[in-house]
């Protein structure tokens, strides 16, 4: 019965530890100190990080804005896949402890992450982007991407032939769905007998949908065989699979999403196709709040950057608005003055 | 023979410690070749890995994997590749949240109720995979694969508002409904930060591992269809059942893994409940030689490299670097236990040979005497 | 070619220390000894796949060193395996030449060369034939032209007679008159005394790994060559006196079992067997491997389920019973391939002494297992059965074959059995093993047990079956008794050639019947219906 005394000298080993853990040394946290002066922003990336060319690269470029603007030192973590909160936690807490405020953390996944490390450091001001905090001393930062997406709406439906859009959603998450639902509204208030396709590419926790433009391109393939002309693509990197099915097909138009995709150097080429993209101006977010914490005002609650404020919009590279933007402008002032509300669901 | 037990403990021990020391020179040598000096960040991770904090996240982050690793140690020890552990767990934590979302019992009710929940969807998913096995004869490989990705898309399907989703304010994340408050496991009142009390059942999972497949007969039996199939079914053991029944037990622990999660961390199932645990679990079983304190050791050394890591991105070093130090020990361990496992039968099998060719050799010479 | 001093140390079996060999060219030379003597260790020294740790070999007078087997080829040295070394799915002339593809092409003048081969040394082979398609004499001889083909001068046959019914070793041992005659060298290695005083014209004797002498077949008679072999009095497998009593202990009745091919041929394995085995009696089976007699063993075992036909232990019809319940209610079982069936090969000796008999004292009590009294009841066996091991923690595999077969002998006999299924108990298995395997299975024999043996040795089923059945294709075409049938007339009957009860030769059938009855068990038959 050796054994089993190995198990149980085993078992106590690690009940010890278990329990002593207080006793073991000091914690990480305890021995850096923070320097005053010089302006310290950490920046908490969701899974993808920066080089993403969606969302997390916006943010970066507002973090690049503030570091060059206030001459700030700037420390930048990312993500990975199978996460915990516990991760997350701990990433936002390296952060507060090493000094760095604001942190922001990117991505609604953050959300209890922040509400939790927030509450352990008050005086430290934290962004969230993407989803609503209920800690004080957090900016929440997020957008009326349905808006956005309504606008599209309105044009898709104005410069299709015969009403007939589509939408591709890279996963069927909440997020995804607001730029479903505002999409919809906006093809069906100006065209009401136009049809919309929607479409997700994966579903649940299988993100894929977000990087495969092979899945885009076969969607949207698809969808301009159904006779669909226009193609509303918020799916991440699957975009790209998108725009290019639909640069194959004579008259048809693409929108893309999250930054100017007609200024993509791997897009560009098809950017005669490239009808708009309705962007999320996350720099914009992220830079305001840095820029207040600078200021020693920082912000607190709610931030909704919507259409109003410039938090989403359209781009007109290469103009092919030109002949709707009347229409547009329409569109965007009713729901600017609140005659029109867009729904978040579909 | 105590001296060729100790040896053969001693070999053991050989093949990880060796495949943990090639996996930090590769690493090494990686480090090296982008630049940086690779042993401060050795360092900086030992360091770090060491403080109070780090041995709290350690610890839960290994109670996790041990159980993890456990799922997939019972499928290995039957010759079964148990890939699916990830989609079981996923969806046995899924409904498991569903259920605990749904009561407001007593915590010393609706606790085992969650956990019994999560165990019985995780082998009722592992079974389908047993099943086709069996009756069909589908490599559980393939079938649990698939298995992984309808988990994802049946979670997908029922976590969406109106069904078992709800949707927070932000209008962004979509989770079940919350845990109550009573349905919160118990936690070690540790600094900084507690230890999941789900550390005990991972622990008293270890014990039951070891005592059902080294002191039962099930055990027994279990064991020999993994060293033989052959052997066992002439030995009168019903392979079939055996896999199947195996696999539900591996789907079982399975259903334990989003435990510590659920119940000790997140208390609901949102969209970014951790993923890919299963496959970590793999890598455990294989570092841990399926050995119950093996596995121990190999979830504990995944959680150290996990932490250290994330210091490593903080120090600015490439936050790629740990899966270049996971997939090497995986990769140095399997050539290792092999390397180690042919030594010692080889090394074995001379001793003995030698042993009994000195008897011989005394018998003989006592003979010729003799005669 | 000479060799002198040859000594190598090799862990787990005997080594070869001091041999000296001399061969003669024209010669065909025999080596004789028992199982584990160490003939195959020298012969692999002698084909290169194995150095020597002292000692020289020389060829036609000039010292040779063989790194491996190509060095060997390369000096016309040749070798046989007991194991053919062919591929099923390829032509005669596509395994003759694979590998050697630079000879003679792999095309007409291949095809060309192996005739000429052929014809010259009488062996027919047909180059454009599958190997799959050849019984097991026809591929001994492609091996023989294979090495042959490669130009070897001196061919050295490991057991080549093992395989083969008496009228196919008669057949092999012209052959090998016309390579003598042609003026080239057999080696050959048998431990089978008769064949080799027929066959041989000099004979070496190697005992516990060493040459212990020569021997002229001429003047030397099976009695006197076995002594040198053994050293001491040979044993032998005569069963003395009868213990066979009318109480049926193992029934077997209308057994019919089929099987499917891979091209999904239904094709029957076992056709109409039936045959009672009585307290005491010991139930010999005869047949040329691969007739059924494996899926008799499983079936009685219950590991395949019968198509039809019924099986009764001592009065209680199992033929729905689990294996383990038949085990458990005294089903003891020696297996056919020890190393499949009835062993845990890297598993400790204790827990091999568990394997099959888990749910039964003293290896557990209820639903746990008792490691205390396993290891004990380990070191009984190990003890009682004489297994040659430093101790129960080591792993089945490093012992060697004559050791781990009395573990098995010695687990299964420790559980009270009613019957013995013994499926070559001594092949692979050391002289001395084997006399005690057979002592056991007299043993039993006396204790009342039914014993089914399974053997491919004539001599051995002779010497211990109270009544002997031949299996061919599926079924049991005839019937002896031990005490007046010689090896020989086994042997037709093995081939088919015979059937009913072989007692008196004027006895036998019309070899037509046989062969009716059998075609639809052929399953080249059952190809061709299609």
């Amino acid at each position: 019965m050796r054994r089993v005394s190995k198990i149980t000298a085993a078992c106590a080993v690690t009940a010890a530890l278990a329990l002593t853990a207080t006793a073991c040394g000091e914690s990480s946290t305890e021995s850096s100190g923070s320097d005053k002066g010089k302006m310290k922003i950490g920046m908490a990336y969701d899974v993808g990080g920066r080089g993403d060319n969606s969302f997390n690269d916006s943010a970066a470029r507002g973090l690049d804005k503030a570091k060059s603007e206030f001459s700030a030192e700037t420390k930048e973590l990312t993500a990975k896949n199978g996460e915990t909160p516990a991760d997350r936690e701990q990433r936002l807490e390296s952060l507060a402890e090493g000094g760095y405020n604001p942190v922001i953390a990117v991505g609604f996944a953050y959300k209890d992450a922040v509400d939790k490390i927030a509450a352990k450091y008050p005086k430290v001001s934290f962004g969230l982007v993407d989803s609503v905090a209920t800690a004080k001393n957090v900016d929440s930062i997020v957008f009326t991407e349905e808006q956005g997406s309504y606008l599209a709406g309105v044009a898709a439906a104005l410069k299709s032939k015969d009403g007939q859009v589509g939408f591709i959603g890279g996963v069927d998450l909440p997020l995804i769905k607001k730029f479903a639902a505002g999409f919809q509204q906006g093809v069906l208030d100006t065209k009401p007998k136009a049809k919309v396709q929607i479409q997700y590419l994966s579903t649940g926790s299988d993100l894929s949908g977000f990087g495969s433009p092979d899945k885009g391109k076969e969607a949207a393939k698809g969808m301009l065989d159904k006779g669909a002309d226009v193609i509303f693509a918020a799916a991440g990197g699957s975009g790209a699979g998108s725009i290019e099915a639909v640069a194959g097909k004579k008259g048809a138009w693409s929108i893309g999403v999250d930054s100017d995709q007609a200024l993509d150097p791997a897009l560009s080429k098809y950017k005669d196709t490239i009808m708009t993209s309705v962007v999320k101006n996350v720099d914009t977010g992220v830079f305001d709040l840095v820029k207040s914490v600078k200021d020693g005002k920082p912000v607190t609650g709610t931030q909704a950057y919507s259409l109003a404020k410039g938090g989403v919009s359209l781009t007109t590279t290469g103009d092919h608005l030109k002949d709707i933007q009347a229409q547009l402008d329409a569109a965007k002032k009713k729901i600017v003055d609140g005659s029109i509300t867009v729904k978040t669901t579909t | 023979m105590k001296k060729i037990d100790k040896e053969r403990l001693l070999l053991g021990i050989a093949a990880p410690v060796l495949a943990i020391v090639v996996a930090f020179l590769v690493t090494a040598l990686v480090l090296a070749a982008t630049g940086k000096e690779p042993f401060s960040a050795f360092g900086i991770m030992f360091d770090y890995g060491m403080k109070s904090d780090s041995q709290v996240y350690i610890l839960n982050k290994a109670t996790t994997y041990y159980l993890a690793g456990l799922a997939v140690a019972v499928g290995f020890r039957m010759n079964l590749f148990n890939i699916g552990v990830d989609g079981q767990y996923r969806l046995a934590a899924f409904f498991a949240a569903a259920v605990g979302g749904a009561l407001t019992l007593p915590g010393a009710l609706q606790i085992p109720l969650i956990i019994l929940t999560a165990m019985i969807v995780g082998a009722m998913w592992a079974g389908i995979a047993g099943v086709l096995k069996v009756t069909r004869g589908v490599s559980e490989v393939v079938s649990t694969i698939m298995l992984n990705a309808i988990a994802t898309a049946i979670i997908g399907y029922l976590l969406q508002q109106g069904r078992l989703g709800h949707l927070d304010e932000a209008g962004t994340k979509i989770s079940t409904t919350p845990l109550p408050e009573s349905s919160h496991f118990f936690e070690f009142p540790t600094t900084p930060s507690p230890v999941w009390g789900f550390i005990v059942v991972a622990v008293v999972a270890g014990m039951a591992y070891w005592f059902t497949l080294s002191r039962t007969r099930f055990g027994f039996d279990l064991r020999t269809v993994g060293q033989s199939g052959s052997a066992a079914e002439a030995s009168g053991v019903d392979v079939k059942k055996m896999v199947v029944t195996s696999m539900l037990i591996s789907g079982a622990v399975a259903g334990l893994v989003g435990m510590p999660t659920l119940l000790n961390d997140s208390y609901e199932y949102s969209g970014d409940f951790p993923i890919g645990i299963g496959f970590t679990g793999i890598a455990i079983a294989l570092l841990g030689r399926n050995h119950p304190i093996g596995i121990a050791l190999g979830a504990l050394l995944w959680g150290f490299l996990e932490r250290g890591t994330g210091k490593l991105e903080f120090e600015g070093y490439d936050k790629e670097i740990v899966g270049v130090i996971q997939g090497v020990i995986v990769l140095c361990v399997v050539i290792a236990y092999e390397v180690v496992r042919r030594y010692g039968l080889k090394r074995q099998q001379s001793k003995v040979g030698a042993e009994l060719a000195a008897q011989a050799a005394r018998n003989s010479d006592q003979q010729e005497v003799s005669a | 070619m000479e060799l002198r001093g040859i000594t190598k140390r090799f862990p787990g079996v005997v080594a070869n220390h001091d041999i000296d060999i001399t061969v003669r060219r024209g010669t065909v030379h025999a080596l004789v000894g028992e199982n584990g003597a160490g003939k195959s260790t020298l012969m692999k020294i002698l084909y290169g796949m194995q150095k020597p740790d002292e000692g020289t070999i020389a060829v036609d007078g000039e010292q040779v060193s063989f790194h491996n087997p190509g060095d060997a080829i390369d000096r016309g040295i040749g070798m046989v395996h007991q194991h053919f070394m062919l591929a099923d799915y390829l032509t005669v002339l596509e395994n003759v030449v694979l590998g050697s593809e630079k000879l003679h092409g792999i095309g007409d003048r291949a095809r060309a060369k192996i005739k000429e081969i052929s014809d010259a040394y009488g062996l027919g082979v047909r180059p454009d034939a599958m190997v799959e398609d050849l019984g097991v004499a026809d591929r001994q001889r492609v091996e023989i032209l294979k090495v042959l083909y490669r130009g070897a001068r001196t061919l050295i046959l490991d057991e080549p007679t093992a395989v083969l019914v008496p009228q196919e070793v008669d057949a092999l041992f012209d052959n090998l008159r016309e390579l003598k005659a042609e003026g080239l060298t057999v080696i050959f290695i048998s431990h089978k005394l008769g064949e080799v005083l027929s066959v041989a014209d000099e004979i070496t004797v190697i005992r516990r790994g060493t040459t212990v002498g020569t021997a002229d077949p001429k003047r030397t008679t099976t009695k006197q060559l076995a002594e040198l072999m053994v050293g001491s009095e040979l044993p032998s497998p005569e069963t003395r006196e009868s213990t066979v009593t009318d109480i049926p202990m193992l029934t077997v009745e209308g057994l019919r079992l089929t099987a499917t091919d891979p091209d999904g041929v239904v094709r029957s394995v076992l056709d109409g067997i039936g045959f009672t085995i009585h307290k005491g009696e010991v139930l010999g089976i005869a047949g040329v491997e691969g007739n059924g007699q494996s899926e008799l063993v499983d079936a009685i075992m219950g590991m395949r389920h019968l198509d039809t036909g019924v099986l009764t232990l001592d009065g209680v019809d199992i033929s729905r019973t689990p294996t383990r319940k038949r085990r458990e209610d005294g089903m003891a079982v020696i297996p056919e391939d020890r190393h499949r069936h009835g062993l845990l090969l890297e598993a400790p000796l204790w827990e091999n002494r568990i394997l099959g008999h888990v749910t039964e004292r003293p290896n557990s009590k209820g639903a746990f297992l008792d490691l205390k009294a396993a290891r004990a009841d380990t070191e009984r066996i190990v003890r009682e059965y004489d297994v040659r091991t430093p101790g129960i923690e080591v792993t089945a595999a490093s012992l060697s074959g004559g050791n781990q077969q009395k573990l098995i002998v010695g687990r299964e006999m420790s559980h009270d059995p009613k019957l013995l299924i013994a499926a070559h108990p001594t092949r692979g298995v050391d002289v001395g093993a084997q006399a005690q395997i057979w002592d056991q299975i007299r043993e039993a024999r006396r204790e009342g047990l039914a014993v089914l043996l399974i053997s491919a040795d004539l001599d051995e089923l002779i010497g211990l079956s109270d009544t002997l059945r031949v299996m061919y294709r599926g079924r049991l075409v005839a019937d002896a008794d031990p005490a007046t049938i010689t090896p020989e007339e086994l042997g037709s009957a093995m081939t088919g050639a015979a059937t009913g009860h072989l007692e008196a030769p004027d006895e036998t059938p019309e070899p037509d019947d046989s062969g009716a009855e059998s075609t639809d068990t052929d399953p080249r038959n059952g190809g061709e219906d299609r």
